[in-house]
Protein backbone atom coordinates (compact mmCIF):
# COMPACT_ATOMS: atom_id res chain seq x y z
CA UNK A 1 0.00 0.00 0.00
CA UNK A 2 1.52 3.40 -0.67
CA UNK A 3 1.09 6.08 1.49
CA UNK A 4 1.32 9.70 1.11
CA UNK A 5 4.55 10.19 2.32
CA UNK A 6 5.90 7.37 0.36
CA UNK A 7 5.02 8.96 -2.39
CA UNK A 8 6.68 12.24 -2.13
CA UNK A 9 9.42 12.08 -4.11
CA UNK A 10 13.02 14.76 -3.91
CA UNK A 11 14.78 15.17 -7.48
CA UNK A 12 17.95 17.04 -7.17
CA UNK A 13 19.44 18.68 -10.11
CA UNK A 14 17.18 20.23 -12.79
CA UNK A 15 18.84 19.30 -15.83
CA UNK A 16 17.52 17.11 -18.39
CA UNK A 17 17.47 13.84 -16.59
CA UNK A 18 15.86 15.20 -13.46
CA UNK A 19 13.25 18.05 -15.71
CA UNK A 20 11.85 14.71 -17.64
CA UNK A 21 11.90 12.39 -14.20
CA UNK A 22 10.16 15.17 -12.33
CA UNK A 23 7.59 16.10 -15.34
CA UNK A 24 6.92 12.04 -15.78
CA UNK A 25 6.02 11.74 -12.17
CA UNK A 26 4.05 14.75 -11.96
CA UNK A 27 2.16 13.36 -15.19
CA UNK A 28 1.40 10.25 -12.97
CA UNK A 29 -0.24 12.12 -10.41
CA UNK A 30 2.79 12.04 -7.80
CA UNK A 31 4.65 14.79 -5.16
CA UNK A 32 7.22 15.97 -6.41
CA UNK A 33 10.09 18.04 -5.05
CA UNK A 34 12.91 19.56 -7.75
CA UNK A 35 15.97 21.70 -6.03
CA UNK A 36 18.51 23.52 -8.50
CA UNK A 37 20.87 25.86 -7.33
CA UNK A 38 20.16 28.01 -10.60
CA UNK A 39 16.47 28.91 -11.25
CA UNK A 40 16.83 29.29 -15.00
CA UNK A 41 16.97 25.19 -15.09
CA UNK A 42 13.18 25.40 -13.74
CA UNK A 43 12.79 26.38 -17.89
CA UNK A 44 13.31 22.79 -18.58
CA UNK A 45 10.26 21.72 -16.54
CA UNK A 46 6.92 21.22 -18.77
CA UNK A 47 4.16 24.04 -18.55
CA UNK A 48 1.58 21.01 -16.62
CA UNK A 49 4.27 20.20 -14.05
CA UNK A 50 2.07 20.05 -10.95
CA UNK A 51 4.96 19.72 -8.51
CA UNK A 52 7.35 21.86 -6.21
CA UNK A 53 10.49 23.72 -7.85
CA UNK A 54 12.77 25.44 -4.63
CA UNK A 55 16.03 27.21 -6.05
CA UNK A 56 18.61 26.19 -3.15
CA UNK A 57 21.79 24.74 -2.80
CA UNK A 58 21.62 20.71 -2.21
CA UNK A 59 24.66 20.42 -0.68
CA UNK A 60 23.03 22.69 2.40
CA UNK A 61 21.84 20.81 5.38
CA UNK A 62 19.24 23.97 5.90
CA UNK A 63 18.43 23.84 2.44
CA UNK A 64 17.95 19.90 2.82
CA UNK A 65 15.34 20.10 5.88
CA UNK A 66 13.93 23.09 4.21
CA UNK A 67 12.59 21.06 1.66
CA UNK A 68 11.40 18.53 3.85
CA UNK A 69 14.02 15.28 3.18
CA UNK A 70 12.94 13.78 6.54
CA UNK A 71 9.57 12.99 4.83
CA UNK A 72 10.65 12.09 1.41
CA UNK A 73 10.12 8.19 0.61
CA UNK A 74 12.49 9.10 -2.58
CA UNK A 75 15.38 10.78 -3.25
CA UNK A 76 16.78 11.19 -6.30
CA UNK A 77 20.42 12.82 -7.15
CA UNK A 78 21.18 13.94 -10.56
CA UNK A 79 23.50 16.90 -10.83
CA UNK A 80 26.03 17.28 -13.17
CA UNK A 81 28.94 17.08 -10.70
CA UNK A 82 29.44 13.31 -8.92
CA UNK A 83 30.94 14.48 -5.83
CA UNK A 84 27.96 17.05 -5.26
CA UNK A 85 25.72 13.40 -5.98
CA UNK A 86 28.06 11.76 -3.48
CA UNK A 87 27.38 13.81 -0.78
CA UNK A 88 23.93 14.70 -0.61
CA UNK A 89 23.12 11.06 -1.48
CA UNK A 90 24.82 10.21 1.76
CA UNK A 91 23.16 12.90 3.38
CA UNK A 92 19.86 12.16 2.87
CA UNK A 93 21.03 8.19 3.50
CA UNK A 94 22.21 8.72 6.40
CA UNK A 95 21.09 11.99 8.16
CA UNK A 96 17.89 12.25 6.72
CA UNK A 97 17.23 8.40 6.83
CA UNK A 98 15.87 8.69 3.64
CA UNK A 99 14.39 4.96 2.84
CA UNK A 100 15.20 5.38 -1.13
CA UNK A 101 18.23 6.94 -2.60
CA UNK A 102 19.18 6.61 -6.21
CA UNK A 103 22.16 8.64 -7.61
CA UNK A 104 24.05 9.33 -11.10
CA UNK A 105 27.31 8.59 -11.38
CA UNK A 106 29.44 9.38 -14.15
CA UNK A 107 32.28 7.93 -13.12
CA UNK A 108 32.33 4.25 -12.06
CA UNK A 109 35.39 4.22 -10.81
CA UNK A 110 33.89 6.14 -7.77
CA UNK A 111 31.09 3.24 -7.13
CA UNK A 112 33.33 1.96 -4.43
CA UNK A 113 32.10 4.88 -2.13
CA UNK A 114 28.33 3.99 -2.11
CA UNK A 115 28.81 0.22 -1.81
CA UNK A 116 28.09 0.16 2.40
CA UNK A 117 25.88 2.84 2.57
CA UNK A 118 22.50 0.95 0.15
CA UNK A 119 22.55 3.85 -2.42
CA UNK A 120 21.06 2.66 -5.59
CA UNK A 121 23.74 3.95 -8.58
CA UNK A 122 23.09 4.60 -12.72
CA UNK A 123 25.74 5.12 -14.25
CA UNK A 124 25.43 6.29 -17.98
CA UNK A 125 28.41 4.96 -18.96
CA UNK A 126 27.90 1.43 -17.84
CA UNK A 127 24.28 1.63 -19.36
CA UNK A 128 25.19 2.69 -22.84
CA UNK A 129 27.80 0.34 -23.02
CA UNK A 130 25.32 -2.75 -22.20
CA UNK A 131 22.94 -1.29 -24.80
CA UNK A 132 25.57 -1.12 -27.07
CA UNK A 133 26.70 -4.89 -26.49
CA UNK A 134 23.30 -5.81 -26.45
CA UNK A 135 22.67 -3.83 -30.27
CA UNK A 136 26.23 -5.59 -31.38
CA UNK A 137 25.51 -8.90 -29.57
CA UNK A 138 22.50 -9.24 -31.58
CA UNK A 139 23.37 -8.62 -34.95
CA UNK A 140 25.22 -11.11 -35.75
CA UNK A 141 21.90 -13.76 -34.40
CA UNK A 142 19.90 -11.95 -36.86
CA UNK A 143 22.08 -11.86 -39.63
CA UNK A 144 22.45 -15.26 -39.54
CA UNK A 145 18.70 -15.61 -38.82
CA UNK A 146 18.08 -13.28 -42.27
CA UNK A 147 20.59 -15.81 -43.65
CA UNK A 148 18.87 -18.83 -42.79
CA UNK A 149 15.48 -17.65 -43.91
CA UNK A 150 16.36 -16.63 -47.44
CA UNK B 1 60.87 3.98 6.35
CA UNK B 2 59.61 7.67 5.72
CA UNK B 3 55.71 8.23 5.97
CA UNK B 4 54.15 9.22 3.19
CA UNK B 5 51.63 11.47 3.10
CA UNK B 6 49.42 12.73 0.02
CA UNK B 7 48.18 16.26 -0.05
CA UNK B 8 44.60 16.91 -2.17
CA UNK B 9 44.25 20.91 -3.23
CA UNK B 10 44.29 24.07 -1.36
CA UNK B 11 46.54 26.74 -2.10
CA UNK B 12 48.63 28.39 0.42
CA UNK B 13 48.01 25.62 3.02
CA UNK B 14 49.18 22.97 0.64
CA UNK B 15 52.43 25.02 0.40
CA UNK B 16 52.52 25.93 4.04
CA UNK B 17 51.68 22.35 5.09
CA UNK B 18 53.91 20.93 2.50
CA UNK B 19 57.12 22.69 3.66
CA UNK B 20 56.17 21.94 7.08
CA UNK B 21 55.59 17.84 6.72
CA UNK B 22 59.11 17.93 4.61
CA UNK B 23 61.16 19.82 7.60
CA UNK B 24 59.81 16.86 9.67
CA UNK B 25 60.41 14.33 7.41
CA UNK B 26 57.93 12.85 5.33
CA UNK B 27 57.63 12.04 2.05
CA UNK B 28 55.22 13.81 0.27
CA UNK B 29 53.22 13.83 -2.67
CA UNK B 30 50.54 17.04 -3.88
CA UNK B 31 48.18 17.26 -6.07
CA UNK B 32 46.25 19.93 -7.41
CA UNK B 33 44.03 20.83 -10.31
CA UNK B 34 44.99 24.33 -10.84
CA UNK B 35 47.85 24.59 -13.27
CA UNK B 36 49.39 27.93 -11.56
CA UNK B 37 49.26 25.98 -7.78
CA UNK B 38 50.92 23.15 -9.69
CA UNK B 39 54.35 25.72 -10.85
CA UNK B 40 54.18 27.27 -7.21
CA UNK B 41 54.14 23.78 -5.90
CA UNK B 42 57.35 22.73 -7.91
CA UNK B 43 59.22 25.03 -6.52
CA UNK B 44 59.21 22.93 -2.95
CA UNK B 45 62.46 21.14 -3.11
CA UNK B 46 61.46 17.38 -2.41
CA UNK B 47 57.87 17.65 -2.88
CA UNK B 48 56.50 15.70 -5.86
CA UNK B 49 53.52 17.63 -7.66
CA UNK B 50 50.48 16.12 -9.88
CA UNK B 51 48.55 18.18 -11.98
CA UNK B 52 44.74 17.04 -12.32
CA UNK B 53 41.29 16.18 -10.61
CA UNK B 54 42.30 14.66 -7.05
CA UNK B 55 38.79 12.99 -6.63
CA UNK B 56 39.25 10.67 -9.85
CA UNK B 57 40.96 7.65 -8.85
CA UNK B 58 43.21 6.62 -11.52
CA UNK B 59 44.93 9.87 -10.24
CA UNK B 60 45.09 8.78 -6.63
CA UNK B 61 47.03 5.68 -7.56
CA UNK B 62 49.03 7.40 -9.62
CA UNK B 63 50.11 9.81 -6.44
CA UNK B 64 50.52 6.25 -4.84
CA UNK B 65 47.51 6.32 -2.56
CA UNK B 66 47.84 2.67 -1.91
CA UNK B 67 51.36 3.24 -0.03
CA UNK B 68 50.16 6.91 1.89
CA UNK B 69 50.14 6.87 5.07
CA UNK B 70 47.93 9.48 5.37
CA UNK B 71 45.93 11.68 3.04
CA UNK B 72 44.52 15.07 4.13
CA UNK B 73 41.89 16.91 1.66
CA UNK B 74 42.35 20.48 1.60
CA UNK B 75 40.39 21.52 -2.02
CA UNK B 76 38.14 24.29 -1.16
CA UNK B 77 34.77 21.72 -1.70
CA UNK B 78 33.01 20.04 1.09
CA UNK B 79 31.85 17.62 -1.43
CA UNK B 80 35.33 17.41 -3.33
CA UNK B 81 36.67 16.50 0.12
CA UNK B 82 34.37 13.84 1.40
CA UNK B 83 34.77 12.06 -2.31
CA UNK B 84 38.78 12.44 -1.76
CA UNK B 85 38.87 11.19 1.61
CA UNK B 86 35.97 8.03 0.96
CA UNK B 87 37.86 7.06 -1.91
CA UNK B 88 41.16 6.88 -0.22
CA UNK B 89 39.47 5.01 3.18
CA UNK B 90 37.85 2.80 0.56
CA UNK B 91 39.48 1.83 -2.20
CA UNK B 92 43.21 2.56 -1.14
CA UNK B 93 42.81 1.58 2.63
CA UNK B 94 44.94 4.29 3.56
CA UNK B 95 45.21 4.46 7.57
CA UNK B 96 44.34 7.47 8.14
CA UNK B 97 42.18 10.47 6.33
CA UNK B 98 42.16 14.37 7.45
CA UNK B 99 39.54 16.43 5.87
CA UNK B 100 38.81 19.72 5.95
CA UNK B 101 35.06 21.02 5.63
CA UNK B 102 33.59 24.71 5.02
CA UNK B 103 30.77 24.02 6.41
CA UNK B 104 30.75 23.87 10.35
CA UNK B 105 27.45 21.77 10.40
CA UNK B 106 28.60 18.96 8.14
CA UNK B 107 31.46 18.52 10.91
CA UNK B 108 29.34 15.28 12.41
CA UNK B 109 27.99 14.09 9.23
CA UNK B 110 32.43 13.58 7.90
CA UNK B 111 33.21 11.59 11.39
CA UNK B 112 30.01 9.36 10.14
CA UNK B 113 31.34 8.57 6.97
CA UNK B 114 34.09 7.45 8.77
CA UNK B 115 36.98 10.35 7.81
CA UNK B 116 39.64 10.07 10.75
CA UNK B 117 39.70 14.04 11.14
CA UNK B 118 37.91 16.72 10.07
CA UNK B 119 39.33 20.39 10.76
CA UNK B 120 36.79 22.86 9.84
CA UNK B 121 38.90 26.31 9.15
CA UNK B 122 35.44 28.48 10.40
CA UNK B 123 35.23 26.98 13.60
CA UNK B 124 38.59 26.68 14.47
CA UNK B 125 38.94 30.23 13.55
CA UNK B 126 35.95 31.68 15.43
CA UNK B 127 37.15 29.96 18.44
CA UNK B 128 40.19 31.69 18.88
CA UNK B 129 39.19 35.23 17.46
CA UNK B 130 36.81 35.16 20.43
CA UNK B 131 39.52 34.12 22.88
CA UNK B 132 41.40 36.74 21.45
CA UNK B 133 39.42 39.27 21.78
CA UNK B 134 38.17 38.60 25.29
CA UNK B 135 41.41 38.11 26.78
CA UNK B 136 44.02 39.97 25.33
CA UNK B 137 47.02 38.93 27.61
CA UNK B 138 46.71 35.60 27.03
CA UNK B 139 49.20 35.13 25.08
CA UNK B 140 48.26 31.82 23.61
CA UNK B 141 45.07 29.58 23.60
CA UNK B 142 44.83 26.01 22.30
CA UNK B 143 41.52 23.96 22.19
CA UNK B 144 41.46 20.54 22.24
CA UNK B 145 38.05 18.50 21.61
CA UNK B 146 36.62 21.41 19.92
CA UNK B 147 36.34 23.87 22.40
CA UNK B 148 36.06 22.59 26.41
CA UNK B 149 39.62 21.08 26.86
CA UNK B 150 42.26 24.39 26.67
CA UNK B 151 45.42 24.92 26.77
CA UNK B 152 46.68 28.79 27.86
CA UNK B 153 49.85 30.08 28.31
CA UNK B 154 49.74 32.90 30.81
CA UNK B 155 52.47 35.65 31.77
CA UNK B 156 52.90 36.56 35.39
CA UNK B 157 53.57 40.12 35.62
CA UNK B 158 54.87 42.30 38.69
CA UNK B 159 51.87 43.18 39.86
CA UNK B 160 50.30 39.97 39.69
CA UNK B 161 48.61 38.33 43.04
CA UNK B 162 49.99 34.99 42.36
CA UNK B 163 53.90 36.72 41.87
CA UNK B 164 56.23 34.85 45.25
CA UNK B 165 53.56 32.88 46.38
CA UNK B 166 54.24 28.93 46.79
CA UNK B 167 51.59 26.64 44.58
CA UNK B 168 49.84 25.30 47.10
CA UNK B 169 49.22 29.10 48.67
CA UNK B 170 47.31 29.43 45.23
CA UNK B 171 43.83 28.84 45.86
CA UNK B 172 42.90 26.39 42.57
CA UNK B 173 39.38 26.38 40.99
CA UNK B 174 38.51 22.64 40.33
CA UNK B 175 38.85 22.60 36.38
CA UNK B 176 42.24 24.28 36.09
CA UNK B 177 45.80 22.50 36.90
CA UNK B 178 49.45 24.42 36.00
CA UNK B 179 51.03 21.77 33.56
CA UNK B 180 54.23 24.03 33.33
CA UNK B 181 55.76 26.44 34.46
CA UNK B 182 58.46 28.58 32.12
CA UNK B 183 61.02 30.62 33.75
CA UNK B 184 63.59 32.06 30.93
CA UNK B 185 65.03 29.06 29.32
CA UNK B 186 64.00 26.08 31.96
CA UNK B 187 61.01 24.12 32.11
CA UNK B 188 59.97 23.13 35.14
CA UNK B 189 56.90 20.87 35.92
CA UNK B 190 55.83 22.63 39.40
CA UNK B 191 54.92 20.56 42.69
CA UNK B 192 53.02 22.24 45.34
CA UNK B 193 55.95 23.74 46.75
CA UNK B 194 57.42 25.37 43.53
CA UNK B 195 57.07 29.52 44.64
CA UNK B 196 55.84 31.25 41.70
CA UNK B 197 57.82 34.86 40.28
CA UNK B 198 57.32 37.62 38.22
CA UNK B 199 58.36 37.06 34.65
CA UNK B 200 56.97 33.42 34.57
CA UNK B 201 55.17 31.91 31.64
CA UNK B 202 52.15 29.14 33.26
CA UNK B 203 51.17 26.60 30.98
CA UNK B 204 47.39 26.24 32.19
CA UNK B 205 45.55 23.03 31.11
CA UNK B 206 41.47 24.13 32.15
CA UNK B 207 38.31 22.64 31.41
CA UNK B 208 35.05 24.62 30.65
CA UNK B 209 36.42 27.69 30.22
CA UNK B 210 37.43 28.39 33.82
CA UNK B 211 40.77 29.91 33.28
CA UNK B 212 39.79 33.37 31.91
CA UNK B 213 38.60 34.17 35.17
CA UNK B 214 41.23 32.93 37.18
CA UNK B 215 43.55 34.40 34.61
CA UNK B 216 42.42 37.69 35.70
CA UNK B 217 42.61 37.53 39.89
CA UNK B 218 46.15 36.10 39.47
CA UNK B 219 47.78 38.42 36.51
CA UNK B 220 46.22 41.48 38.40
CA UNK B 221 44.87 42.71 35.04
CA UNK B 222 41.26 42.99 33.93
CA UNK B 223 40.25 41.55 30.80
CA UNK B 224 39.28 44.51 28.22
Amino acid sequence: MKTDQNAYTIIVGCGRLGANLANALSDAQENVLIIDKNKDAFRKLSPSYGGLATAADATDLDALQEAGMVKAGTVVVVTNNDNVNVMVAQLAREVFKVREVIARLYDPERECVYREFDIKTICPAVLSMKEIEKILGKKPTEVTHLAQAE
Amino acid sequence: MKKKVLLVGGRSKAKSLALSLLHKGYQVTAINDTYEDCVKLSEIEGLSVLYGDGTRPFLLEDAGAFEADIVIALTAKDEDNLVICELSKKRFHVPRTVAIVTDPKKTDFFYQMGIDRVVCAITTITNIIEQQAFVDHMTNVIPIAEGPIRIAEIPVCENAPIAGKKLWEVNLPQDVIIGSVLRGDRVMVPRGDTRILAGDMLVLISGNGTEISQIEEWTGREAK
